[in-house]
């Protein structure tokens, strides 16, 4: 075995050695076969030819040993693969062509993988990823999932058999840093003490959490992230122990996360807050309280015993929730429990773009290749006459099938080689333009299943492109090629040309009309009114040192630090050159922030226990409706004297009212929301978009700030402005710290940038999927000139005879035209099918948009026809310009 | 001069090499002639059989060579038999011996 590895070894890289050495050994045979003839009396030249002849060939001798060796099949691939090269290279045009087009579509398609390999196909960055759930409270009538309640989480994590581990985060606790020098916000999130472990993450430096740490009183010991670690303490392994001051409260620093660990989530369960500065024990109390049951604010994270299947969890949690139901009907009674795997759950609003997309890239691939395998088909023509001669000299039709696979190879190897360095150069380009809210985006590089993708991606092609001129070949007859002259063509192959070109037609306008469907989503998307007016507004985040909100007792509804501060904030405010006017809000649309309360009505029947009437819930200041212009269509907004001592009150929007009141006037009537007081319907105010521009308006109730039963430490200001909204920034960021310096100011947006980013996603989706639909286009149009030109040059002559009998050049013209034309028509009629098809598999991406939207099926199949039109007019008018004389003395 | 050629079986010529080289190493010319004398002339090796024989061998381990000065004081290519030659010749040496007795047996049958 050794023996002949090295004997390989020898063969291929000491090829010249090997040579030389057989060179001398049979010219040596030669030599002394001669000798011994001479010895025995014969002439030396006699005896030079007479072994010459007793040899049999010198060359012959070499070559019976060269064919023996080792490795000689690997010598015929090196043979076609360099054969290949210098084809290739004399047609370099064709090669480039097809090189760079491979290169674009290879790349193209690899770099779109790139991203769904990190979001949705990579594993989680956690050991045994496939073991983590999310647990979700779930309603039998409502599909969404719902955040879970403390109480909740403490008897599942009490009852359920299926679990290794169960733990909650509760990702809302923000802190603000003072210390030294300007107060700074740290996005923060509390979590159950075995949190870490639970995903199976290690620290950096110093140690998790302790069991005992995750108890009301002694939690105060917090884990840092990489880059807090980094920026607050410049990476020292000395941080174990250090006291960060929190919310006017030490805090000791027990461990740091490793630099990699990335928390995998869905942007939408934590209000895009999925990057956290620090962390702190969640400390429930235990057993929980009572009103720790009403109160749905945990996301649950579970890790599956080994063995134990989702559906055997599943089971366990329906147990554990008909046991909740029985317990605390109030709270429990349509409660059910809904276990989704980690890696699915972190995905599900992503997964039918990203597969759009790969689909969208996956089509201009397929174009592609049928664009190179006509080309390829032309070129198989003209080289017949070639293969015929290698076939009539005694190559077998294998070897040629052989050499002509290699050179696809060669081709698209080559292709896909410049496409990963297109990869490699788009990536970090691409990543960069990513909508914020995608998950998994630092997960995003190229790993070795973008590689295996992009090779099987050029081997795929060159089997697709690759197979047309090895069909053609076998049906090469070595004698009619040969007999046939200088003309050489026999096959016709006009209809696979036809096919393909329909084919390519068909995909076009299954892509263009996607791109239609999506682009004209996002314009009825951009054409939705918010329901305020966008322009002109600044909004920066405040966090308030907990000074400010201690101290003020549950429901009283009486904050006097707080109001004291908005007042004096918004009074240095508003005299703000520029400034028009400015309120507080806690909630503001587009942000993801968002909460909801039960409420019930004065005067109405109560309702069945677990039934609950839910709208948002949204405490703003005086000025916040005139501020971001949401019209008060009946009764009042607030004003100066809503305070805590006036008699309470509440603002409804119209979709509120709709809901409750129909045809009834609300005005005047009573809500109780969540505490015992009752509060009186003051304004209808008009709906709006809070979500996003995409979804329907929900019921709200504005509540004035003075008045709220419980306080935001994070309210928002809004400032309207007459002046270009940055411009302000300045001057905001000085009141605040005249006011007070320990109150931190982050997340500063113009309402312009919130809303246009609450779109992104939409228009990133879009934008790709119109440049790919474009770039289809483009390549079909090629591929229609590229077949009509080559069908017109084969029929010159026959055009020319036509013209001598006596046709016009028009009725050349529209031989050549209707000819396109059909192909079109068919590929048309096949690529509204596909559109059809296409547009119901969408249609949840779609905002405003019928699937079977026939403007769009109509337009495009025009411009589609049109571009085609194009593509042929030019092959046709040459057709049209033949000189008869000429083309028949040519002949 | 021509010779009366048997087709060589597969096996027969690489048996036949192994026997050669089984006393001393050769140079393929003395392998060739050593053949003929062994076999009195039955089976003249062509250099055409030959050398690509010898190249298989060498690559399967059964030989290996070295360069070096022929009776003539010409360089020349000396094969010898290796360990695993060796044990080769045994064996193909005793599945020969069977068969040609087999073979034997066989035509002597009436």
């Amino acid at each position: 075995m050794i023996d002949r590895l090295r004997a390989f070894w020898r063969n291929i890289f000491k090829r010249e050695n090997a040579n030389a050495d057989l060179d001398e050994e049979v010219q040596g045979f030669l030599e002394m076969t001669a000798a011994e003839k001479v010895r025995c009396g014969m002439a030396p030249e006699a005896a030079l030819r007479e072994a010459r002849k007793e040899l049999g060939g010198v060359e012959q001798v070499k070559q019976g040993v060269r064919d023996t060796r080792a490795g000689v099949s690997l010598d015929i691939v090196m043979q076609d693969v360099l054969y290949a090269f210098r084809t290739l290279s004399r047609n370099l045009a064709f090669s480039l062509v097809v090189v760079l087009t491979l290169a674009l579509g290879i790349g193209a398609n690899t770099a779109i993988f790139t991203i769904v390999n990190g979001v949705l196909l990579k594993p989680l960055p956690y050991p045994e990823p496939d073991r983590l759930l999310m647990l979700w409270e779930s309603s039998p009538t409502d599909r969404n999932l719902g955040t879970v309640a403390a109480a909740n989480f403490y008897d599942w994590h009490e009852q359920s058999h299926s679990f290794e581990k169960m733990a909650a985060i509760d990702p809302y606790p923000d802190f603000i840093l003072n210390g030294s020098g300007q107060a700074r916000r740290m996005v923060g999130a509390a979590v159950s003490h075995d949190f870490f472990s639970l995903l199976g993450v290690h620290m950096a430096v110093g140690r998790d959490f302790l069991p005992e740490e995750d108890h009301p009183g002694s939690n105060h010991v917090v884990v840092l992230s990489y880059s807090t670690w980094q920026s607050l303490f410049g990476g020292r392994s000395s941080v174990v122990g250090s006291i960060l001051r929190l919310n006017d409260a030490d805090y000791t620093v027990v461990g740091v996360l490793p630099r990699n660990f990335s928390f995998v989530s869905k942007a939408s369960d934590y209000q895009s807050r999925n990057r956290f500065d620090l962390w702190t024990p969640l400390a429930l109390p235990s057993p929980p309280e009572a009103w720790q049951r009403g109160t749905h604010s945990l996301c649950v994270f579970a890790r599956l015993k080994p063995g134990v299947s989702q559906r055997q969890a599943q089971a366990d949690l329906e147990q554990v929730a008909r046991n909740l139901q029985r317990l605390y009907p109030k709270d429990d009674k349509e409660r059910g429990i809904t276990a989704v795997p980690l890696a699915q759950h972190v995905v599900t609003d992503v997964r039918v773009a990203l597969f759009t997309l790969l689909g969208t890239v996956g089509m201009v691939l397929l174009l592609a290749c049928a664009n190179i395998a006509n080309l390829m088909l032309t070129r198989g023509e003209s080289r017949q006459k070639e293969i015929a001669l290698r076939i009539a000299l005694g190559a077998s039709r294998t070897r040629i099938a052989r050499q002509l696979i290699t050179e696809s190879l060669v081709l698209a190897v080559t292709g896909g080689l410049v496409g990963l360095a297109l990869v490699f150069a788009a990536v970090p380009a691409l990543v960069r333009h990513l909508p914020a809210d995608l998950p998994r985006t630092s997960e995003i590089m190229v790993d070795w299943r973008v590689l295996s993708f992009a090779s099987l991606l050029s081997v795929l092609t060159a089997i697709v492109f690759g197979l047309l001129p090895f069909l053609q070949s076998r049906r090469i007859s070595p004698n009619d090629s040969l007999k046939q002259g200088g003309r050489g063509i026999v096959t016709d192959q006009s209809g696979l040309r036809g096919a393909l070109i329909v084919g390519q037609v068909a995909v076009a306008l299954v892509l263009l009309s996607g791109a239609g469907l999506m682009t004209k989503s996002l314009w009825e998307l951009t054409q939705v009114s918010p329901g305020f007016q966008t322009e002109n507004i600044l909004t920066a985040r405040l966090s308030l040192p907990p000074g400010y909100t201690n101290g003020n007792v549950y429901g009283t509804g009486k904050h006097p630090r707080i109001s004291l501060f908005q007042q004096a904030l918004l009074d240095r405010v508003r005299p703000i050159p520029g400034v028009q006017s400015a309120a507080f809000a806690t909630y503001l649309p587009m942000t993801g922030a968002d909460s909801s309360w039960a409420f019930d009505v004065q005067g109405r029947p109560p309702k069945p226990p677990g039934v609950f009437d839910v709208a948002n819930y949204r405490p703003v200041t005086a000025g916040y409706f005139d501020t971001m212009r949401i019209p008060v269509l009946r009764g009042r907004g607030f004003d100066a004297g809503d305070t805590g001592n006036n008699p309470l009150v509440v603002a409804i929007n119209a979709s509120m009212a709709r809901t409750w009141w129909n045809q009834q006037n609300p005005i005047g009537q009573r809500v109780c929301i969540g505490d015992e007081k009752w509060r009186t319907i003051v304004g209808i105010v008009g709906d709006v978009h809070h979500e996003g521009l995409g979804t329907k308006p929900e019921p709200e109730m504005y509540i004035p700030y003075a008045q709220v039963p419980n306080v935001e430490a994070r309210p928002i200001i809004v400032l309207r402005t007459s002046v270009e909204p940055a411009s302000v920034t300045g001057a905001l960021l000085r009141a605040v710290s005249e006011v007070d310096a320990n109150v931190p100011l982050d997340q500063i947006e113009t309402m312009t940038q919130v809303v246009y980013g609450s779109v992104a996603e939409s228009r990133f989706r879009t934008c790709i999927v119109a440049m790919f639909a474009f770039l289809a286009l483009f390549v079909a149009a090629i591929g229609l000139y590229g077949v009509m030109s080559y069908a017109v040059s084969q029929r010159t002559r026959e055009f020319g005879i036509r013209m001598a009998v006596g046709a016009t050049r028009g009725a050349i013209l529209r031989v050549v035209l209707g000819k396109a034309a059909k192909l079109v028509s068919i590929g048309i009629c096949l690529g509204l099918i596909g559109a059809v098809l296409l547009a119901l598999g969408i249609a949840s991406l779609l905002y405003g948009v019928e699937p079977f939207d026939v403007a769009t099926l109509v337009s495009v199949p025009i411009l589609l026809a049109t571009v085609a039109l194009l593509a042929s007019f030019f092959p046709a008018r040459r057709a049209s310009k033949v000189n008869p004389m000429e083309c028949l003395r040519y002949e | 001069m021509p010779t009366p050629q048997s087709d060589l079986l597969q096996g027969t010529l690489d048996l036949l090499v192994l026997k050669a080289l089984a006393l001393e190493e050769l140079h393929g010319m003395g392998i060739s002639r050593r053949i003929a004398q062994i076999t009195n002339g039955t089976f003249e090796v062509k250099a055409g059989s030959l050398f690509p024989a010898l190249h298989r061998m060498e690559e399967a381990g059964w030989l290996s060579s070295a360069w070096g000065e022929s009776e003539t004081n010409r360089r020349a290519k000396f094969y010898r038999l290796t360990k695993t030659g060796m044990r080769q010749l045994h064996t193909e040496a005793e599945r020969w011996e069977r068969i040609s007795v087999a073979m034997a047996n066989a035509l002597r049958a009436t």
